[in-house]
């Protein structure tokens, strides 16, 4: 395996020239990794940032490195996990309950049962809201519409099978109507969703108190109900039970660490994470970022992800994530497209094929050869990028490149190749802090 | 607020801006900006986001006058690989390496860089100065825009492809309909089922469009290159000057600037608006305007200055919904927007009105770092054309290995980099047999938005297909786009 000790690069240099070393600590452990299977700028990435920084801060681990693993609602994050970390002792990766609907729904063959649970960490409610100048003023409104003809009401919120779709059919269970009835529209993103809630093209929308509430002070949108169990102080939103529907909902975060880590290393993390929520770097982002305290570990919080396992299944299942097809059915488009792909292959592709330009057999030799060794180049890089490390597979790949084009400077080439690639791993890989390999050239 | 009161705000911005330290903060937040546009899939949003641990300690005000450096640097840096190498740095900048990359491989890159340095200065100063005065009513007029209106403006943008078909018509299409299925690869966003991932989980998210682009152009040329030189002699590439534009090119740039402003700026101020469709629709504009289209293509200056101006005004434009609606409608715009709540200041409508200082006085560093931008990439514009010089053994070499870079970082991901090398061959076997490059890139853009849109807009009309006609926005944009594609072959007939 790689190194594990990742200088912060441009990080770091950046902290010394403003004065901001952390807090001195007596001998802090070495270098934690953490893995935010999201892009950057989410809910996952925030924790893991705001992890990095409150680990640092208290000096409970001397370095911190975040790695983003973007895609598929966390699930390329797990596979990775689970897959590259196989007992690192010193990873956590931030996952949560968006995470689980996505291995519902996609029947992902890896679960978090699959990881070792450290602790919850965080909890958010959810907040129903309609734009202002909606003519739904209340929950009641809401509901009333919503089961004389649930179609006509549409909910807008975040990605199909996460926590905003869960609530929507938690809700509508809890009312009495199929959940598959539910007119649920799927937005990638924060900033998508609430545009459409703002600009009201959806009649109702589900999003988290903390992307609401400066909506909600500046009177934009009015908010209907939230999930928490009591009213919160300083918010002026009553809840979903007091309003008759008899329902809690919180969208939580946890960390896990990978699978294969022996009984002292779990000890160790499960420290780590424990002395970092005592932190006052860590309480006072809870308060910045309005993420309430759910700090949960060991047993009682795999007990607590089993039941959220069970509730999510049953819930989506009832949803049909599959089922809501108006008359666009999704099957109509791609058979449109590969259709279209299989006729104008056949009108472009044959008769270009055809006409094949007429080559001198000699010089033809010398093409092919070239374009051999770029496909050599390529197919190295991907053997040896990470087996051997960046910098051994980019002047590999740099040198094999320069010959299919000229053959007569071999030692040249290979010269620049070196340069090239060490270069190029420095200033991205050390400077700017960027997860490149550094193999077996570990320094 | 009145004219007087946005012009003393400003004034007082400026008054902050203009101190040692800011000024500082500024120059640094362009440099690390252009450095991190240059390079292919990495961007100014994974740049913010590394670095925003360690301003934890700076004040807000110098840590965002950093940040819009960054923003306002990546886009002017995308532009140089695009130019140089045929290597997009990000999406806003592909439109640019279609002439750019010609006109620099005939010797005139300084002209081409010169142009985007200065069409990017024109655009980013007049959408900063509308972001000053017109932002909120701007922004209210954008939240109108709704699933039909946005799966309006898609079709609008496909019909940017007549522009870029090339000699054939089969051929282009084939290019456009290769791009639509491979943006069938993924997660169906509306349903979250997987579609044609093959149970491989490196695919549920589709295929990356740094991927395609860099993989079509970037080694794709690598490979046209080499192979074709057993074939033929080089030709020597002589630079024509090293001082930028002729008096011509002048002429030629300055209404593309103008133009690609008027369409970049209103378009990224959408939330789901992106700089991909407003420098298509600057090329198209551009290229349908001209006496001459046959040059297009063929190293038109007109095709890098507009695209290059509408990309700066765009970018410009997403700081409308996130500074008067706490709306992010780019990756770069939540993390910003991560960056306010980090400093306990409350991002939305009431940001204006709540933190004056701070917004002002970043709005005012927003013209400054564009006018550093511009002092900085001018006289570098004759240096980087020298480039083309490097011998290309070395020169394609470097390419490939930025690519790789480029290719593995986006999600660490050793399938992205073989994907990379496949899609290489690929273009490199269109560009044999004459296929145009940029359709397939669109496709793979658009053809998911397109979809997404419809089917959204079709499930809350329920499924009442009248939605599209009914609403005015959204007849008006499916009018001018059958306008644009009829227009043009009547007005032949008739002259």
């Amino acid at each position: 395996m790689g190194i594990r000790l990742r200088s912060c690069g441009l990080a770091a240099t950046l902290a010394v020239l403003t004065a901001a070393s952390p807090a001195a600590a007596q001998n802090p452990p070495e270098h934690l990794r953490l893995v935010a299977p999201a892009a950057p700028g989410g809910g996952w990435d925030q924790t893991a940032r705001v992890m990095q920084h409150a680990l640092q801060q208290a000096g409970i681990a001397r370095t911190v490195s975040v790695e983003n693993i973007p895609g598929a609602a966390g699930l390329i994050g797990l596979a990775r996990f689970v897959g590259s970390e196989q007992g690192s002792g010193d990873t956590l990766m931030v996952s949560g309950l968006i995470m689980l609907g996505a291995i519902v729904t996609q029947r992902s063959p890896i679960t978090l049962r699959e990881v070792t649970s450290i602790a919850r960490l965080t909890g958010e409610y959810e907040v129903l809201a309609v734009p202002a100048a909606s003519p739904i003023r209340s929950l009641d409104d809401l509901i009333r519409a919503f089961t004389q003809r649930p179609e006509a009401i549409s909910w807008g919120g975040g990605s199909a099978g996460g926590s905003d779709q869960i609530l929507a059919g938690l809700i509508a269970d809890a009312v009495g109507v199929a959940p598959r009835r539910v007119n649920y529209i799927a937005f990638s993103g924060g900033g998508e969703s609430l545009s459409a809630i703002l600009g009201g093209q959806v009649s109702v929308g589900i999003n988290g108190l903390a992307e609401f509430a400066p909506q909600i002070d500046a009177g934009t949108i009015r908010p209907l109900a939230i999930s928490s169990a009591e009213r919160l102080p300083g918010l002026d939103v009553p809840t979903l039970r007091e309003q008759g529907i008899d329902l809690e909902f919180e969208n939580w975060r946890s960390v896990v660490a990978p699978p294969g880590i022996d009984a002292a290393e779990r000890r160790y993390l499960e420290g780590v994470v424990e002395a970092m929520v005592r932190s006052e770097a860590w309480r006072d982002a809870l308060t910045r970022y309005r993420w309430l305290d759910r700090y949960l570990a060991g047993a009682e919080f795999e007990r607590f992800a089993d039941t959220e396992h069970a509730r999510v299944q049953r819930i989506l299942q009832q949803l049909g994530t599959t089922a809501k097809e108006s008359s666009a059915a999704p099957g109509l488009y791609p058979l449109f497209v590969l259709g279209g792909l299989v006729l104008l292959g056949l009108a472009a592709v044959v008769p270009a094929i055809r006409r094949r330009p007429v080559i001198p057999s000699q010089t033809a030799v010398r093409g092919w050869r070239s374009v051999g060794l770029i496909a050599a180049g390529g197919f190295l890089d991907v053997l040896f990028a990470e087996r051997l490390g960046f910098i051994i597979a980019s002047a590999v790949l740099f040198w094999l490149v320069a010959r299919a084009f000229d053959e007569r400077r071999p030692v040249r080439d290979a010269l620049f190749a070196v340069a090239v690639s060490v270069a190029a791993y420095l200033l991205f890989g050390r400077v700017l802090d960027l997860p490149l390999p550094a193999g077996v050239l570990a320094f | 607020m009145g004219l007087f009161d946005i012009l003393s705000a400003l004034g007082g911005g400026f008054a902050s801006a203009i101190t040692p330290a800011h000024l500082a903060w500024a120059l640094a937040g362009v440099t690390l900006g252009t450095a991190v546009g240059v390079l292919p899939g990495i961007g100014p949003a994974l740049t913010i986001a590394v670095l925003l641990p360690v301003t934890f300690s700076l004040d807000p005000l110098s840590a965002f006058i950093a940040f819009g450096g960054i923003y306002y640097g990546a886009m002017y840096g995308g532009s140089t690989t695009s130019i140089l190498l045929n290597t997009p740095g990000e999406t806003g900048s592909i439109a640019t390496a279609i002439d750019g990359y010609m006109m620099a491989r005939q010797g005139r890159g300084a002209a081409a860089l010169t142009t985007a340095a200065v069409g990017s200065f024109v655009a980013g100063t007049l959408a900063t100065t509308a972001l000053a005065f017109f932002a909120p009513m701007l922004a209210s007029v954008a939240l109108r825009f709704g699933s039909a209106e946005y799966f309006a403006l898609t079709i609008v943008a496909f019909t940017t492809v007549s522009a870029l078909l090339g000699d054939s018509l089969a051929r282009g299409l084939f290019s456009l309909f290769l791009g639509l299925a491979l943006g069938l690869i993924g997660i169906d966003p509306l349903t979250g089922v997987a579609r044609f991932s093959f149970g491989i989980p490196q695919l549920l998210d589709g295929i990356d469009v740094v991927i395609l682009v860099i993989g079509l152009f970037a080694v794709g040329e690598t490979i046209y290159q080499a192979w074709r030189y057993g074939r033929e002699p080089l030709e020597a590439i002589m630079l024509h000057d090293f001082t930028g534009m002729s008096r011509e090119e002048w002429r030629r740039s300055w209404k593309p600037w103008l133009r690609g402003t008027a369409i970049g700026f209103p378009l990224g101020v959408l939330p789901c608006g992106g700089t991909v469709i407003p420098t298509f629709l600057s090329y198209l504009t551009e290229k349908r305007l001209s006496d001459t289209p046959e040059r297009f293509g063929r190293g038109a200056i007109e095709g890098v200055a507009g695209p290059e101006a509408a990309n700066n005004a765009a970018a410009a434009g997403v700081l409308v919904p996130l500074l008067t609606l706490g709306l992010p409608s780019s990756a770069t715009a939540a993390i910003m927007l991560a960056a306010f709540q980090q400093y306990g200041l409350q991002p939305g409508p009431l940001l204006f009105t709540s933190q004056p200082d701070l917004v002002w006085t970043l709005i005012a560093s927003l013209f400054i770092g564009n006018v550093m931008l511009l002092v900085l990439n001018l006289p570098l514009a004759g240096v980087w054309a020298r480039v083309m010089l490097v011998p290309r053994p070395l020169l394609f070499g470097g390419v490939l290995v930025l690519a790789s870079l480029g290719a593995y970082t986006l999600n660490r991901s050793l399938l992205d980099l073989g994907l990379l090398y496949g899609v290489g061959a690929i273009g490199c076997l269109m560009r044999v047999h004459d296929f145009p490059l940029v359709p397939a890139v669109l496709g793979l853009i658009l053809g998911p938005l397109s979809e997404q849109h419809f089917r959204r807009a079709m499930a809350i009309s329920e499924g009442d297909v009248s939605i599209f006609v009914t609403r005015p926005l959204t007849a008006s944009l499916l009018l001018a786009a059958a306008a644009v594609l009829v227009l043009p072959s009547l007005w032949k007939r008739k002259g």
